[in-house]
């Protein structure tokens, strides 16, 4: 019983000196994290100093599938609009397509490439916060290898958005933040990894980059668009740079991929285009045509011309040009052929393109174009796509999807445009469904903003 | 009657009386005035700009509203900025509304919210014409009750090229976009 005062006087004590200690702390302000100016909060701060610091080796993780598969001899698709950067598929026949599997994918736009039975795509998982390049069985869906690197990045109209490169051994990423990532294709084992904005300055676009690597022979062709540094090559193997193009005062990165009009690189970038030789030597740059925001690639024509377009009411610009220069050839209203998102496609000289949302009553249809800049026919009201991929397929058809994943077949030439086919996909309930389409064989390989589907179409008989 | 059974009967009446109740004031509520107002379509406005001039109130009853919802809360907003404009800041040149009537506040990196001044907004709709063609469409037209005097002929509607203009139940009184 002697010990119960005893306790109270302790505890009295406790207290005593616990009041003691608060009133005479003296407190500070906690430090606000949120700053209302241009350059965002202290936590995103944080947020864009951990992206720099990204450990591009990552977290690699393998199904027990990848000791046992073999590749198989599939046709593939290893870069952003196929095997020649035009978006023409070889022929085959669409007859009661049969779905052969569909997965959940992050948030995006990113569509795969293929090559030896695999597909590979930059999916990003709001989870675990960073890229994750992703290889999967063509045939099954099932995935066979992934590499994941943290770099928080909030959705912004989607957050995956670049088509990987592959030359059936090297696969190279280019990720929302500019960051460039090579592995094996077939292992997925780590080559090198490179951030652009920390190593060359790049600004990322508004909205993310949407460039897609180019890959030509020994190097990937990058454009850091930043003001060291216009153009690169890098070596696959080492990831040592073959050339640094200096950079252009006034010309950023854009959401356009380099594309080769024979042995010149051309990049439209924002606030002009530039033309490199394959040694990395700037030969030209036109600013003939500055649009505030390009996400289309140039589009390249036979005899030396190129075709540039963006949406926002700008049309497009017609250009011819050689090792010595560029020239303007003509523009084109929005209403006669422009795209906000797609790049068009050239085929036995006609230009092709949905319309952009601004082309009044011709919003959003298909359109053809002669390479002089005259419009032959629109799809008609009927038939809008909206800002959905398309695809040429063989001579004279191609394959449409609309916002909501709806996929239409058409048979269109320089003689007008025909609705063959439609499926709704989708359901109507797809989101988004602006990735570009892939295709091996007669399997063709759409999305949504979430998801990826395998259809198989009957073969070419 | 145990006391279960008790408990049990008072516990269903009480069931029953809340259900009577919940679909009472539903089909109550269904009922309406009969009475209705003017009022836009936003799936069937062009954004033609004939609502700034062809009401009778002066600044117009139309007035742009905001889907926060539907926005994509841009840095490069297609609804504030001007197509070609060269530089994203509130300067005057390069906003798309004439009288400076789009308020736009930093969120947090990439996010800015923007709001609508009604004091200021005159209905034309080149806002929301801009927003709907390259944006989200979540900036559109309404007509604002606390300033239409409902005239039995609506001079918008005799001019909308559209037929957007349509008499609806006050009970209504809007009609909302809930997605792009």
């Amino acid at each position: 019983m002697k010990l119960l005062p005893a306790i109270a006087v302790l505890l009295a004590a406790g207290l005593a000196a616990s009041g003691f200690r608060w009133l005479f702390t003296v407190t500070v302000p906690v430090q606000t994290l949120r700053k209302s100016t241009e350059e965002g909060s202290i936590a995103e701060e944080k947020a864009e100093q951990l992206a720099s610091k990204t450990d591009l080796t990552g977290i690699f993780m393998a199904a027990p599938e990848l000791a046992t598969f073999t590749a198989t001899d599939t046709p593939s698709w290893p870069s952003f609009r196929g095997s020649n950067r035009d978006n023409i598929a070889p022929d085959f026949r669409w007859n009661e397509p049969k779905l052969l599997w569909r997965i959940e994918v992050g948030d995006g736009h990113a569509a795969p490439v293929v090559s030896k039975g695999r597909i590979a795509f930059l999916d990003y998982d709001e989870k675990r916060e960073g890229d994750v390049l992703r290889v999967l069985s063509l045939e099954t869906g099932r995935e066979l290898w992934q590499r994941f690197y943290k770099v928080k990045t909030k959705r912004n109209h989607g957050i995956s958005r670049t088509v990987c490169a592959t030359d059936g051994d090297a696969l190279v990423s280019l990720g929302p933040q500019c960051h460039v990532l090579c592995t094996s294709l077939t292992n997925g084992m780590f080559r090198w990894g490179i951030n652009l904005a920390e190593k060359y300055g790049s600004k990322v676009p508004l909205w993310y980059a949407g460039q897609c690597p180019l890959i030509d022979g020994q190097v990937v062709i990058l454009a850091p668009a930043s003001e060291k540094v216009l153009l690169c090559a890098i070596d696959l193997r080492t990831g040592t740079p073959v050339f640094e193009t200096p950079g252009v005062p006034g010309l950023g990165m854009s959401h356009a991929s380099v594309m080769r009009l024979g042995d010149i690189y051309i990049y439209a970038g924002i606030g002009g285009i530039a033309g490199v030789a394959k040694d990395g030597r700037l030969l030209w740059v036109n600013k003939d045509f500055t649009p505030n925001v390009i996400a289309p690639s140039p589009c390249i024509l036979s005899g030396n011309r190129f075709f540039v377009t963006a949406g926002y009411g700008v049309g497009g610009a017609m250009f011819e040009a050689d090792e010595k220069g560029c020239r303007l050839l003509f523009k084109t209203d929005r209403r006669t052929l422009a795209s906000e998102q797609q790049t068009p496609i050239h085929r036995d000289g006609l230009l092709y393109s949905v319309l952009p949302g601004d082309a009044g009553g011709l919003r959003q249809q298909f359109a053809c174009m002669t390479s002089e800049g005259k419009q032959i026919w629109t799809s008609g009201t009927e038939d809008r796509f909206g800002l959905g991929p398309f695809l040429a397929i063989g001579q004279n058809r191609f394959i449409l999807q609309d916002d909501v994943g709806t996929l239409t077949l058409a048979q269109a030439d320089g003689n007008g445009y025909k609705r063959l086919a439609r499926l709704p996909l989708m359901n109507g309930e797809g989101r988004d469904a602006w990735g570009p389409i892939a295709v091996s064989g007669n399997l063709l390989l759409v999305r949504d903003s979430t998801q990826i589907f395998c259809l198989q179409m009957e073969d070419k008989q | 009657m145990t006391r279960r059974e008790s408990v049990l009967l008072a516990a269903r009446s009480f069931a029953a009386l809340g259900l009577a109740a919940f679909f009472g004031s539903s089909v109550i509520r269904k009922k309406t005035t009969g009475k209705t107002v003017w009022q836009i379509d936003p799936k069937k406005c062009t954004q033609c700009g004939r609502c700034e001039t062809a009401c009778i109130m002066k600044p117009s009853a139309v007035k742009c509203v905001h889907s926060f919802s539907i926005c994509g809360h841009c840095k490069l907003c297609f609804g504030y900025f001007q197509p070609n404009a060269k530089h994203l800041t509130e300067a005057a040149e390069n906003q798309i509304c004439p009288t400076g009537a789009i308020r736009r506040r930093f969120i947090e990196s990439p996010y800015y919210e923007y709001t609508i001044d009604e004091t200021l907004c005159i209905g034309c709709g080149l806002c929301a014409k801009s927003c709907t063609n390259f944006g989200n469409g979540s900036l559109y037209l309404q007509i604002r009750h606390d300033r239409c005097v409902n005239c039995n002929a609506c001079k918008i509607e005799e001019n909308c090229p559209g037929k957007a203009i349509r008499r609806i139940p006050v009970e209504l009184a809007y009609l909302k976009k809930d997605k792009a």
